[in-house]
């Protein structure tokens, strides 16, 4: 069991994982690097470094982050489980456990499809193996942005008598017969008491049940039970969130999204969540 | 223990009990049910005497998961005089689903 578990591997996350380490706490973080710094052609305004370069400033924070001996993991989390006294993190197929959490995973831009909250477990699904088996025989769609919907789409047809796969990446593919690939814009769901049917651009889409596979989730369904406000975690000046042992940094926790910021709530992450920490062992 | 209800258990377990109670409705090939089910257990003992837990396997009860529209699992369902009275959908923190229960019932 780890005393911290990191989510996100930007500056909030590395320097939480940095402090967490100089206070003797075991730690894992999970993420691959900022893709929003790696694509920043120059920092004007971190003290100390002027002008640094994007890829230059994620390189010196991966040394640093590498002279620790916090455990990294690629795997994306999919959600923490928060089981009374300790926290279970589903990173692809593995559960790893941990008595503290600290979400740095940055913020969302991209806009979800319209009513996709509304009608989520009504007809919307973001888990094709939670829910496929509900939908055996029945016909589906699935809104793919990523390599795993591919996947996650051929899983379905398995199980289900029709899909649609509403493609929105350029991974390519190669489906079961029972896959019809429709190329065009998701705009909103619509149906009575669940979705029946999801408009598109161009056309429509009639099935008995959509799944929405993306990269990442909202923060409700990446952490239930956790205070949000919009894009982001609801915390205090300790960067406590209403959850005990859970605590957030950095751009999800709100503007101004900068690196100064995200790496000062960083170390505080880490300290309130030693502090929780030393507590709960007494 | 936390106990399973049917089909056919349905009505006299659930729909006439003189409690409220609370539906897991899971499946047992779905993840986020399996870390629930700690959760519900913890739940109805502090719970007790207050609201009935009981879950149900949506897989070998398709009559009372339709008639309810389960669409995702783990959905958890608080039924009251017979009628459903409140719905969570996914996984949920014991203290959630403890403050939802509460809240709908007013206790």
């Amino acid at each position: 069991m780890y005393d911290i578990a990191i989510i996100g591997k930007g500056p909030a996350g590395i320097s939480a994982a940095i402090t967490a380490h100089a206070r003797n706490k075991k730690v894992i973080v999970f993420g691959g690097d900022s893709k929003k710094l790696l694509l920043s052609p120059s920092i004007p305004n971190y003290p100390g470094l002027m002008e640094i370069k994007g890829t230059e400033f994620v390189k010196r924070l991966n040394e640093h982050l590498a002279s620790t001996d916090a455990v990294l993991s690629k795997k994306m989390v999919t959600a923490v489980y928060s089981m009374g006294g300790y926290f279970a993190i589903q990173a692809q197929n593995d559960m790893i456990e941990a008595k503290s959490v600290i979400i740095a995973t940055g913020v969302d831009f991209k806009k979800s499809i319209e009513n996709e909250d509304t009608f989520l477990g009504m007809g919307v699904s973001y888990c094709a193996t939670c829910d496929a088996p509900l939908y055996r025989g029945k016909t589906v769609a699935v809104v793919g942005y990523n390599k795993e919907s591919i996947e996650e789409a051929n899983f379905l047809s398995e199980v289900c008598s029709k899909v649609y796969f509403i493609s929105m990446t350029r991974e390519p593919y190669n489906f079961n017969e029972n896959v019809e690939v429709i190329k065009d814009i998701p705009v909103k769901f619509e149906g009575h008491m669940h979705a029946q049917k999801l408009i598109l651009k161009n056309t429509e889409v009639v099935a008995d049940g959509f799944f929405v596979i993306k990269d990442s989730y909202p923060l409700t369904s990446l952490v239930p039970g956790l205070d949000v406000d919009g894009p982001h975690v609801v915390v205090n000046r300790a960067m406590e969130t209403n959850m005990k042992g859970v605590f957030a940094a950095g751009d999800v926790t709100g503007r101004p999204y900068q690196n100064a910021k995200a790496v000062g709530e960083g170390q505080v992450a880490a300290l309130s969540a030693v502090d929780f920490l030393n507590g709960r062992d007494k | 223990m936390v106990s399973h209800v049917t089909d056919s258990t349905f009505n006299s377990e659930v729909l006439n009990s003189d409690k409220p109670v609370l539906v897991d409705f899971f499946a047992t090939w779905c993840g986020p049910c399996k870390m629930l089910a700690p959760v519900i257990e913890e739940v109805a003992q502090k719970m007790e005497g207050e609201v009935k837990v009981v879950k149900l396997d949506v897989d070998e009860n398709p009559q009372t998961s339709r008639m309810y529209g389960i669409m995702s699992v783990p959905t958890m369902v608080l039924f009251k005089d017979g009628k459903p009275v409140g719905k969570l959908v996914g996984f949920n923190p014991a203290e959630r689903i403890e403050s939802a229960l509460r809240g709908a019932l007013g206790i």
